[in-house]
């Protein structure tokens, strides 16, 4: 999700080189075409000269709306992605706050929501992983949770549609 | 949820980058101007091609200011001496308003860039003639030799062709001289918004992603 938009701004970017190279060509055709016009008028040599030349160009606008496609898809993305961080980040600010978690325990909650284990964490942070045991321990008892998947599951579920998530589970019961 | 949405995240927008095709075309007029200034002989083979492909990429920078995105396109950043001034004001004052196109100053200055570029385009083809006429009459001889002897074996028809590609000439050679000084006062330009509003600026045009 991260890399999607630098993915798409780099084939715009690819699209671009072509699309500019397809412009170029697309001139010396119109100018070359135009010459041999003047020199020996109209032919059916000429004709199929006309339609590549019109081919090129209907090439170039075709592509120049592809490269804004590409350019605003990615920054549509990269949009995406800066809110849903923000609003992300927001909410473990809130959540850490609401649970009294220590500086510590707040550092270990955040690596244990990233998906981290206990010998993770414990590498991460120089310490000893009994250390980071309990402390795991007292965040899922300040947060009301028994495990770290349910840890995980506290946030998603505020960040989660509430009428999808309602239908789902009402559907995995029935 | 919604206590959460409207609570003040942190004001991290992405610096806004030009698209690859503003990107692209800046720099091949860039290069195609130093190339016919500092590097080919004037009148030659390679001088002309050259400004055949920078008439392409001026018209491919035109297309883009009609489909393009919307900070690229000409509603972005329309010709006015109006908002010019405003802008001037600010820059007096101090005052720093975000512009998500050109800043107004230099949106005057892509219209006048460009309309010199057009200028100097225009009289260089009408002096070259069209690639086909072009071929045929250019031996290993520039472009512009081969037509002045062939203007001076129509010299008895009069000497109306001649003045016409001396003023061809004159005007080509006043707007690439004005197209130098737009350039001076537009790195100029770069250079002291810079120095006002950062280097965003710089950095929007150069090449690659963030």
């Amino acid at each position: 999700m991260q890399r999607r938009h630098l993915s798409l701004q780099r084939k715009a970017a690819a699209l671009t080189m072509v699309v500019a190279m397809q412009a170029v060509a697309a001139l010396f055709f119109i100018l070359d075409l135009a010459g041999d016009l003047l020199a020996e008028g109209f032919g059916a040599h000429l004709a199929a000269e006309s339609a590549a030349v019109v081919a090129l160009l209907a090439g170039v606008v075709i592509g120049a709306f592809q490269i804004r496609a590409l350019v605003l898809s990615a920054r549509q993305d990269e949009a995406a992605v800066a809110m849903a961080r923000g609003v992300a980040a927001e909410l473990v600010r809130l959540r850490f706050g609401e649970w009294k978690l220590t500086p510590a325990e707040a550092d270990v909650a955040l690596f244990a929501l990233k998906g981290c284990d206990v010998a993770e964490i414990a590498a991460l942070r120089g310490a000893a992983s009994g250390t980071v045991r309990a402390q795991l321990a007292r965040v899922y008892a300040k947060a009301g949770v028994g495990s770290q998947s349910a840890l995980l599951g506290a946030f998603l579920e505020d960040l989660i549609d509430p009428a999808l998530h309602a239908t789902q589970c009402s559907e995995t019961e029935a | 949820m919604t206590e959460i949405a409207s609570a003040p995240t942190p004001a991290h927008r992405p610096a806004r980058r030009w698209d690859p095709v503003v990107k692209l075309t800046h720099w091949s007029v860039v290069i195609a101007v130093i190339a016919n200034a500092l590097f080919t002989e004037e009148g030659s083979g390679t001088h002309v091609w050259i400004g055949y492909a920078l008439a392409a990429i001026l018209v491919l920078r035109l297309l883009w200011g009609l489909i393009g995105p919307a900070e690229a396109r000409f509603t972005a950043f329309p010709p006015s001496i109006g908002r010019a001034l405003a802008h001037l004001r600010d820059i007096r004052s101090g005052r720093h308003v975000e512009h998500r196109s050109h800043n107004p100053l230099g949106a005057l200055m892509v219209y006048a860039i460009w309309s010199c570029l057009g200028a100097v385009i225009a009289s260089g083809i009408a002096m070259a003639g069209l690639p086909g006429q072009a071929r045929n009459e250019r031996s290993d001889t520039a472009v512009s030799a081969s037509t002045e002897i062939e203007r001076g074996e129509d010299a008895d028809e009069g000497d109306e062709g001649g003045e016409e590609e001396g003023a061809l000439g004159e005007i080509h050679e006043v707007a690439v001289n004005l197209l130098y000084l737009l350039i001076a006062l537009h790195v100029a330009g770069v250079v002291f918004e810079t120095r006002r509003s950062g280097r965003e600026v710089v950095l929007a045009m150069l090449p690659g992603q963030r």
